[in-house]
């Protein structure tokens, strides 16, 4: 097995190395969204004269720092070429490899993100000196954060191949992948901080895997939150994982059985 | 001018059958348009959840420009970007000659010949939003703010036009000028709130170098009775220019050309 990652890892690292400049251009988009979410909860602070909620604009600065860290080490996007890998029956070699696709997968998302990380980092450190963000978590929160991220990036991934193997179903993804996408827009904890959504959508945002990719990772980071709190996120991210593998393993062996390898 | 007129209602006419063809993934379309629109929406009324006014915009205000936000959006992904993408690939390929030997200016075939008609829906999503907002404003428009709004919405136009039409004409020197859309692509999105909530660079690169931002708010100003007659005249005269060099860079690269294939 590390002999086979060791070759993936090679391989995705090579094929990466050839795309710098568009792939450095796509983090644009990583960057400016919370920027915008961020300046217009800060003109709602001040609107306020300060506070909304408890945060302060300097703790909007910090959540949205860290919301930007978050999805980008979160966030995977190889799920959006299976459309095009199952139409043209490119997913059929990958098929024949005496190992699960997934691992490929896996590998590239990795070295995507230790290619961007280096660029990442310093951006999302000028965001939070801009807008003078404050850190205010405590070294266990910290701690606990880490294996929060886990959870997200592995929950987030696999429904994004939940999603994916529409694909097997339907030549029209993209309804679904948007319907995915805007849901979790509105709950993965972008749009607002998940402690600022009214009612019935905090309930709601909870009730849905979103919030576990990205909002809770961000909000343990972000610290204010109680230890049971905390534990208490940990173990819905637990159950989310839990349920999105199984659901991965069931679509995928559902589809499998769909898939008949056009161009094959 | 009827010329190109009758040319122009032709192009449509090519990219509506074309479109017809496939009616199911027309449908699903307008149905994801629809659930970006209505997250948006969703996203400004949690804001204004907690407050009455964003840096001086009310809700009535804040929906007219996500409104005119889709609109400019929409309106720019259905003329303009469709045109400059099959640009640069038609440089690359060289297949750029076939269009040039057409009896007729080269900018205007080159920027006006393709259009994503599908993208109408997003237009009409953005008018329903904005005329929500304007419902909601309670006060009635004037003629004059009419008039403003609809001045203000073609020279945005315009100048987004300008920034295409240069991008693409890099593409006789650059290969990969793709890169470029997608930097304007990145900035876009940011244009859904007023540039003016906005810290120091975004704000200077939404109103300059990616004027998308100014596209959309001083339209929205005009309508929200918050427009200043000097921004407007500002914004026209940028246009003016901004056409200017844009036909003279346009006519420049085409000169440089050599064709691929030839």
């Amino acid at each position: 097995m590390i002999g086979i990652y060791r070759a993936l890892l090679l391989a995705s690292f090579q094929s990466a190395s050839q795309y710098r400049v568009t792939m450095f251009l796509y983090l644009l988009f990583s960057i400016i969204r919370p920027v915008i979410f961020l300046a217009a909860w800060t003109a709602v602070a001040a609107a306020r004269g300060g506070t909304v909620g408890g945060f302060s604009a300097a703790d909007f600065a910090m959540y949205y720092a860290i919301v930007t860290l978050v999805a980008h080490l979160v966030t995977s996007w190889n799920a959006y070429e299976f459309e095009f890998e199952v139409q043209h029956g490119r997913l059929s070699p990958k098929l024949l490899r005496p190992m699960h696709p997934l691992h490929q997968w896996i590998a590239e998302n990795l070295v995507w993100k230790a290619f961007t990380l280096p660029v990442m980092l310093p951006v999302i450190v000028a965001i939070a000196v801009t807008f003078n963000a404050r850190f205010t978590a405590e070294p266990w929160q910290v701690m606990l954060f880490v294996p929060s991220l886990l959870l997200g990036a592995a929950i987030q991934f696999l429904w994004n191949w939940i999603v994916a193997t529409a694909a097997f179903w339907t030549t029209r993804v993209n309804a679904v992948t948007t319907l995915s996408d805007r849901l979790g827009f509105m709950f993965a904890g972008l749009v607002a901080p998940l402690a600022l959504l009214p009612e019935p959508l905090h309930t709601i945002a909870y009730a849905l895997p979103f919030a576990s990719m990205i909002g809770i990772p961000a909000e343990i980071l972000r610290g204010g939150l109680t230890p049971s709190d905390v534990l208490a996120r940990l173990a819905l991210q637990g159950v989310w994982l839990v349920l999105c593998f199984a659901g991965y393993q069931a679509v995928w062996r559902l589809g499998l059985r769909q898939y008949s390898a056009v161009g094959a | 001018m009827r010329r190109y007129l009758r040319l122009f209602m032709l192009f449509i006419g090519v990219e509506a059958q074309y479109e017809l063809q496939y009616r199911a993934n027309l449908v699903a379309n307008v149905l994801q348009q629809a659930m970006v629109i209505v997250t948006s929406v969703a996203a400004v009324l949690i804001l204004f959840s907690y407050t009455d006014s964003l840096n001086g915009w009310s809700i009535a205000q804040m929906l007219v420009l996500l409104g005119v936000y889709y609109v400019v959006q929409g309106m720019i992904d259905l003329i303009f970007r469709p045109s400059v993408e099959r640009l640069m690939e038609q440089v690359r390929l060289g297949t750029l000659d076939y269009a040039l030997l057409k009896p007729i200016n080269s900018q205007f075939i080159v920027t006006l010949r393709h259009m994503r008609l599908i993208q109408l829906a997003n237009v009409a999503l953005g008018l329903v939003i904005a005329v929500a907002g304007v419902v909601r404003l309670g006060e009635g428009l004037g003629a004059l703010d009419v008039l403003a709004f609809i001045v203000a919405l073609a020279t945005g136009f315009v100048l987004v036009y300008c920034l295409l039409l240069v991008i693409a004409t890099l593409s006789f020197w650059f290969v990969r000028v793709e890169n470029l859309l997608v930097i304007y692509g990145a900035f876009v999105d940011a244009a859904r709130f007023p540039v003016d909530i906005y810290p120091g660079w975004l704000r200077v690169t939404l109103s300059s170098v990616i004027p998308i931002g100014l596209a959309v708010t001083i339209p929205a100003q005009a309508i929200a009775g918050r427009l200043a007659p000097e921004s407007l005249a500002l914004m026209l005269a940028a246009a003016v220019a901004a056409w200017l060099f844009s036909g003279w860079f346009w006519r420049r690269g085409l000169r440089s050309y050599t064709g691929a294939s030839a």
